[in-house]
């Protein structure tokens, strides 16, 4: 969406994957659109709710799937409620921010969170002239990054005329003359637009009062089969937890590929197929202006919470071979667990050739393999795309010194 | 089969649109509270 968003000549509705019309004509969905479901009934096994007129529903399944999503986090601090304060998740939200937008008069922003959301954001608002501020409450940027990686991003932001403002816990919201002002205890900013990007909760109340059993951070509790603690009932997508395919504990990493994976599974499961879904690996990329960020797996504190002896190591090589032009940095940061041996995650940054890179290890972790194991493929050369070894090897190579 | 979904982003019109392959015949009705279906984010 924040491509979209930087993009004024690009209509917002072009993010519509398949229209309404599509599902109901050509496959024969009964979609309703405009009905709020509101309770589930597992001992009777209806759902119910309201129609757009008002009226309610009350409608008998066999087998239900919840996919109810995520809701971004809105801090309770006063203020937030006021005009101008907006979230990125809906397509409601896109359309009002590219309308906002439109108007010409957001010429100041506020970011309140630095997540990959606002980052995303931050660029898109760069790009369209307007002057941006980001802040947040925890002192560390990208905390999960090793930290002369994540310095050089904040490099970057800043070199753009961003205000990186980390540490700073927000009291309030307040409407001045001009528009709107973030106050915090030592800080005080001015904004036209603020958008906030702190996280989204599961959409699981309806699964609580149905009596479903719940999971980290209050998602919905599924087993691989994506089936809730109610026989009847699946659930999928942001609002469901998932198994984490290095330490097989249940996680909570809502992100799009697993959302359509799951919900292929329920529908094989429904139809008698047996679908197992495997565990995820939180393999997730995102650019900021030039710099390409790829992570894959546990960083090593996480990788200690769930038990595991974490050595990590971080290296710089480059993303082209030796002497060819075009070529630049490329960081790479393995963990392996020094017990087993075994690779546990991997993060990545750089300007050329991150994004895809990452995913050589995050296949590796599906197969569990070790850090020798991933240190002894073969991996594709070639001058224009890569070094010799590419950037990933060097790390397993320089990793197993430590392990 | 009666398969009800709650939902009609990414992974509810995924599992609609699978079953409804998977079983042509399959009764999938889907419920949203919003107007809006189906979009990238």
């Amino acid at each position: 969406m924040p491509y979209n968003l930087a993009a004024p000549d690009r209509d917002i509705e072009e993010l519509v994957v398949r229209r309404a019309e599509v599902f109901r004509q050509k496959q024969g969905i009964n979609l309703l659109t405009g009905h709020c479901a509101s309770r589930i009934d597992p001992a009777g096994r209806t759902v119910s709710g309201t129609t757009p007129e008002g009226k309610e529903y009350e409608l008998p399944y066999d087998r239900l799937l919840i996919a109810t999503g995520g809701t971004p986090i809105i801090p309770d601090l006063p203020g937030f409620d006021l005009p101008g304060i907006v979230t990125l998740k809906t397509l409601a939200d896109g359309r009002y921010l590219k309308t906002l937008l439109k108007t010409g008069k957001v010429k100041k922003a506020v970011l309140v969170g630095m997540g990959y959301i606002n980052l995303e954001m931050c660029e898109a608002l760069v790009r369209l002239g307007i002057e941006v501020d980001m802040v947040k409450p925890g002192p560390v940027f990208l905390p999960w990054l090793e930290p002369s990686m994540a310095q050089s991003i904040r490099e970057e932001i800043e070199t753009r005329g961003v205000g990186i403002h980390a540490g700073h816990a927000i009291e309030r919201i307040e409407k001045t003359a001009g528009g709107l002002q973030v106050i915090c205890r030592d800080l005080q900013l001015n904004a036209d637009l603020i958008v906030v990007g702190i996280g989204i909760r599961p959409n699981s109340t309806m699964a609580v009062d149905a009596g479903l059993e719940l999971s980290v951070g209050r998602s919905i509790a599924t087993d691989r089969h994506a089936r809730t603690s109610d026989a009847n009932i699946y659930a999928a997508g942001d609002c469901a937890d998932a198994y984490h395919v290095v330490s097989g504990q249940k996680t909570w990493i809502p992100l799009a590929l697993r959302a359509n994976r799951a919900g292929w599974a329920v529908a094989d499961n429904i139809c008698g197929k047996n679908a197992e879904l495997e565990g995820i690996a939180g393999t997730a990329v995102f650019k900021v202006f030039d710099f390409e960020v790829a992570r894959t797996g546990l960083t090593a504190s996480e990788a200690a919470e769930v038990g595991f002896e974490p050595v990590e190591n971080m290296i710089k090589a480059r993303s082209k071979a030796h002497g060819h032009p075009g070529s630049s940095p490329i960081q790479v940061n393995l963990v392996g667990d020094k017990k087993s041996g075994r690779l546990l995650g991997a993060q990545m940054t750089g300007k050329d050739g991150v994004a895809h890179r990452i995913n050589g290890p995050a296949v590796a972790l599906y197969c569990g393999m070790t850090v020798k194991q991933y240190s002894q493929t073969d991996l594709a050369y070639s001058p224009p795309i890569g070094p010799t070894w590419d950037p990933t090897l060097t790390a397993a190579n320089q990793l197993l010194k430590k392990l | 089969m009666k398969f009800v979904v709650i939902g009609a982003d990414a992974a509810g019109m995924s599992a609609a649109s699978r079953a409804k392959r998977n079983q042509p015949d399959m009764e999938v009705t889907v419920l949203e509270k919003t107007m809006d279906v189906s979009y990238s984010a």
